[in-house]
């Protein structure tokens, strides 16, 4: 048995001896250093740049600008970023969008000169209007952020199912809100860094961090109008990723230098350069009505969502759809009118993170739920319960929820194991402690969600793998290639417990090679929480191949197999309907347990019990780490991490004041609940998990500390000058504003 | 896949990458600093403002001592100063002329890991690992203090390094594992 059991991660030991190298470590012979000059404003076209007093300096070799890029754009969805900003290259690429657009790249003997030379080049702006409100970005006659998104949408996702005003005038209660949700900064630990160099075959070669190598490579291709052969990506340790390392960073500007210069080069980015450099987590304002019977079935649902997606698409369009199908949580709803819409602003673009989108969705359906809950005088387990999805369910775009629901299991494990009680009357929620200190209040909240896994929306979704069995009468050796990114969640620990498992061999014969485009084909992103089903699925594929080979006598056996799940459709544009939107889904409960300091508005989560359906546990402690890590990341976005954005200009551009949680943050006590109903689609019924444990935790927190305090938030995070204000709404200038 | 530095593997050109002299940008003033890393004595000239942080990473080829932010907020940077904790990265390589510093690299004696080292491993205190040698300097340095610490007195010796990918806890136990651990020995 290789899986299900928790084998030393095989990445470890070079981690804690610090021989593991993450991109930042590494170093070429006779490498330059190269250094972005941002735009650091926006928005403005540039007239005019003058790079010569950059070149002018001793030990500077190249400043790069728009006009030396052969295509000068990319982007994960649509091409619409220019890799540099400046005149000379496609239309509308000398305009710099925000404040993370890239103006010119210097390469230098040092890092210091470089930096000197960036000071050196003379930039000369014609300002433009911005917008860098969402709402005022879709209304008539606001400045234009992007040619190819007139009036600024980006995309408009509906879902018309049934007769909404019918199911609002039988309904006996109806909850309405407004809610706002935050940025959120990915703040891996690692800042974006890499190296590049020409190969032994010619091929200009990246190393650096990333979460797809074959996409990467695809993107470099694209902006230097080269084959995706002449193009090389290679993964070196990479220091966690969360979605902002999908979309590109370092990876175009270290390939045209290397490629433009012929010698290697390295770039590190700051802390702050990262944060001002890659895409956040999407700010969504939403007005939602629901309605339900007495009994606290769900009869509508009406919804007007709008997501400020920035100055540039990366995922948003997906992100979106995921806010879609997302936005009525696992429940059966039978009538549904929604408008979900992505509009262009001059701030930071937004793109993948940890949950992609599911976080903004199901903090506003959990809280309606928790409201209906509150309104019917209903236990908000009871409520869930007679709402979600069972076997053979719809969801509201119009299709069935594929096979393996657990989502009611997943509930009732959670509540049980919180001290919910069920009786005659239904479910009881556990009385919360008091504290003797008359300015400390408890409070438990519950919540529950699902992600789906794998790529949607009828993205052609698959998965390589290739497996070499060497030996003579016995396997002696296994050779594993996958491309798949170990972003540190231990995916390359749980390729090797699949192949061994698959294979039938000790795990110490099995040798893994991953994330190099040279010896791989696309394996996909680890994103999506897929990569253990995904990667998992096409390892037991050439696991079969192989071992049929290895029984025909070949030497060595080899097999070789690309999984394609199955297929998924788009949500139709006028009615949302999708026959099946996404490939399959986990599912996931929280229950909260918070002490609120009514003085202070302090709120610290004292206890949180996160219930995990994931199919099969492949390595049973690195996912209870991916809950417990999942847990302290939301944490941060209910509470700590508070992201600002003035104006287009990101004032939290540092740890010291963007506050990641730190050990003080944190749950005195996080109980992680695996349940394991396998999937039917999933390798040894796996489902994904890794984005699960964030989905309920800001709704399930402001339950518990509606429950406290009996005040609700309509927005987070819930930072002591919000709680304060919501609490004592009189003692706060504005203070009723503060917390809706 | 290129080499670290201060290694050299097959395949992969590399070579120590000591720091340009930046004379093209001002002559700086350079410092002549001795100290014994890991044990070994080195000397070295510095400017004035090299951070001890890059004196490890670019001169000596330490680049197991990360660096995370540029606000000492991380302690992904921590190393031992003379057997105190410090962040490298808030301090300059001058200051330590004189000074014995332990960098991650330097725990492990003859091939055998330390016990953070191994209670790290086996307790899955990590997930990307890059937070990780500055949290064993950090508890390095605080079990010696305290070789028998409670849960809190752990919590609040690591409470000035982060962690983006394990929520902590598993760091928290491999930590109590390794005092345990220590304390049989
Ligand atoms: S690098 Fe973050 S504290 Fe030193
Ligand atoms: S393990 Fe990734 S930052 Fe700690």
């Amino acid at each position: 048995m290789a899986i299900g059991i928790s084998i030393p991660r095989i990445d470890a030991e070079g981690k804690v001896t610090g021989r593991t190298p993450y991109p930042g470590d590494l170093d070429l012979p006779g490498q330059l250093y190269l250094k972005v000059k941002w735009a650091g404003r926006a928005p403005a076209r540039i007239r005019r740049i003058d790079t010569s007093r950059a070149e002018a300096l001793p030990g500077v070799v190249a400043v790069f600008t728009a006009k030396d890029v052969p295509v000068n754009e990319y982007g994960l969805i649509y091409f619409d970023q220019p890799v540099i900003c400046g005149p000379g290259s496609k239309p509308g690429a000398d305009v710099v969008r925000y404040e993370g657009d890239v103006v010119a790249l210097v390469a230098a003997e040092s890092e210091k000169i470089a930096a000197k030379a960036v000071e050196r080049i003379e930039v000369e702006y014609e300002d433009l209007p911005g917008v860098y409100d969402p709402e005022e970005a879709l209304r008539p006659g606001a400045p234009q952020v992007h040619p190819d998104y007139p009036g600024n949408l980006l995309c408009h996702y509906r879902i018309r199912q049934g007769d909404v005003e019918a199911a609002f005038r039988e309904a006996a209660v109806i909850v309405e809100g407004t809610y706002r949700t935050p940025f959120q900064e990915h703040a891996y630990l690692q800042p974006e860094a890499g190296v590049a160099y020409i190969d032994e075959e010619g091929r200009i070669t990246v190393v650096t961090a990333g979460q797809w190598v074959h996409e990467d490579r695809h993107q470099i291709a694209h902006a230097l109008g080269l084959p995706e052969d002449r193009i090389r990506v290679i993964y070196a340790a990479i220091g966690g990723a969360f979605g902002g390392r999908e979309d590109m960073s370092v990876q175009i500007l270290l390939a045209l230098a290397v490629w433009k210069l012929g010698r290697p080069v390295k770039i590190i980015w700051s802390r702050e350069e990262s944060i001002i450099g890659h895409h956040k987590r999407h700010p969504v304002t939403a007005r939602v009505r629901w309605g339900a019977d007495r009994e606290g079935r769900l009869l509508a649902v009406e919804a007007d969502v709008i997501a400020d997606v920035g100055a540039y698409a990366y995922t948003s369009t997906k992100v979106l759809g995921n806010i879609t199908m997302s936005l009525c949580g696992p429940y059966e709803v039978p009538n549904v009118r929604a408008d979900i819409r992505g509009a262009l602003t001059n701030n930071p673009p937004t793109g993948a993170m940890r949950g992609f989108g599911a976080p903004q969705a199901l903090f506003i359906a959990e809280t309606q739920m928790n409201k209906l809950a509150e309104a019917l005088g209903m236990d908000p387990v009871e409520i869930r319960l007679k709402n979600v999805w069972r076997e053979g369910s719809r969801m509201p775009t119009g299709g069935i929820v594929p096979e393996g629901v657990s989502i009611a299991e997943v509930v009732e494990a959670c509540a049980r194991a919180a001290g919910w009680r069920r009786t005659e009357r239904g479910w009881v929620r556990p009385e919360a402690p008091s504290s003797p200190d008359p300015m400390k209040r408890y409070g438990w909240g519950f919540a529950c969600g699902f992600k789906n896994i794998a790529y949607s929306f009828g993205f052609p979704e698959h998965s390589w793998a290739r497996i070499e069995l060497h030996g003579d009468a016995q396997v002696e050796k296994a050779i594993v290639f996958h491309a798949g990114a170990d972003v540190g969640q231990g995916a390359h620990t749980a390729m090797v417990q699949m192949a061994a498992e698959a294979l039938g061999v000790p795990l110490e014969k099995i040798e893994l090679r991953a994330s190099d485009t040279a010896f791989t084909e696309s394996s996909g992103s680890s994103s999506a929480s897929r990569m253990t089903f995904m990667a998992g699925n096409a390892i037991r594929g050439a696991a079969e191949r192989a071992l049929a080979a290895w029984r025909n006598e070949e030497r060595p056996a080899v097999g070789e197999f690309t999984y394609r799940p199955v297929r998924t459709f788009p949500f139709d544009p006028e009615t949302g309907f999708s026959e099946r939107p996404n490939v399959t889904y986990g599912y996931v409960a929280e229950a909260v347990l918070v002490e609120v300091d009514i003085e202070t508005g302090q709120v610290r989560p004292v206890k949180v019990i996160c219930a995990d359906d994931v199919g099969r546990a492949v390595h049973p402690i690195n996912l209870r780490g991916q809950i417990e890590g999942g847990v302290v990341q939301a944490v941060g976005y209910a509470i700590t991490e508070n992201f600002l954005v003035q104006q287009g200009r990101i004032l939290t551009r540092h740890f010291s004041t963007y506050l990641i949680p730190g050990i003080y943050d944190i749950p005195e006590e996080v109980e992680s609940l695996i349940l394991e109903h396998p999937d039917p689609l999933g390798p040894w019924g796996v489902r994904g998990m890794a984005e699960m444990p964030f989905l309920p935790l800001a709704p399930a927190l402001i339950a518990a500390v509606h429950d406290a305090t009996g005040v609700w938030f309509h927005a987070f995070p819930l930072t002591p000058d919000r709680v304060y204000a919501g609490l004592h709404p009189n003692r706060v200038p504005g203070g009723r504003a503060v917390h809706e | 896949m290129p080499a670290r530095k201060g290694k050299r593997t097959t395949g992969a050109p590399r070579q120590a990458a000591p720091r340009k002299a930046a004379a093209a940008v001002q002559p700086a003033a350079r410092h002549r600093i001795r100290v014994t890393v890991n044990g070994r004595p080195c000397e070295a000239e510095v400017e004035a403002r090299t951070l001890l942080v890059y004196f490890l990473r670019d001169v000596l080829g330490l680049t197991g001592t990360h660096v995370g932010c540029d606000t000492t907020s991380c302690g992904a940077c921590t190393v031992l100063l003379n057997g105190e904790a410090v962040k490298s990265c808030t301090m300059f390589a001058v200051q330590a002329d004189g000074a014995e510093i332990l960098t991650v690299e330097g725990l492990a004696k003859d091939g055998e890991l330390h016990p953070l080292q191994k209670a790290f491993w086996e307790d899955h205190g990590l997930q990307c690992g890059f937070c990780t040698p500055g949290m064993l300097m950090t508890a390095y340095a605080f079990l010696k203090e305290n070789p028998h610490p409670s849960e809190e007195e752990i919590r609040i010796a690591i409470s000035g390094n982060l962690c983006r990918c394990t929520g902590y806890m598993n760091i928290v136990k491999a930590i109590q594992h390794a005092a345990q651990e220590m304390a049989a020995r």
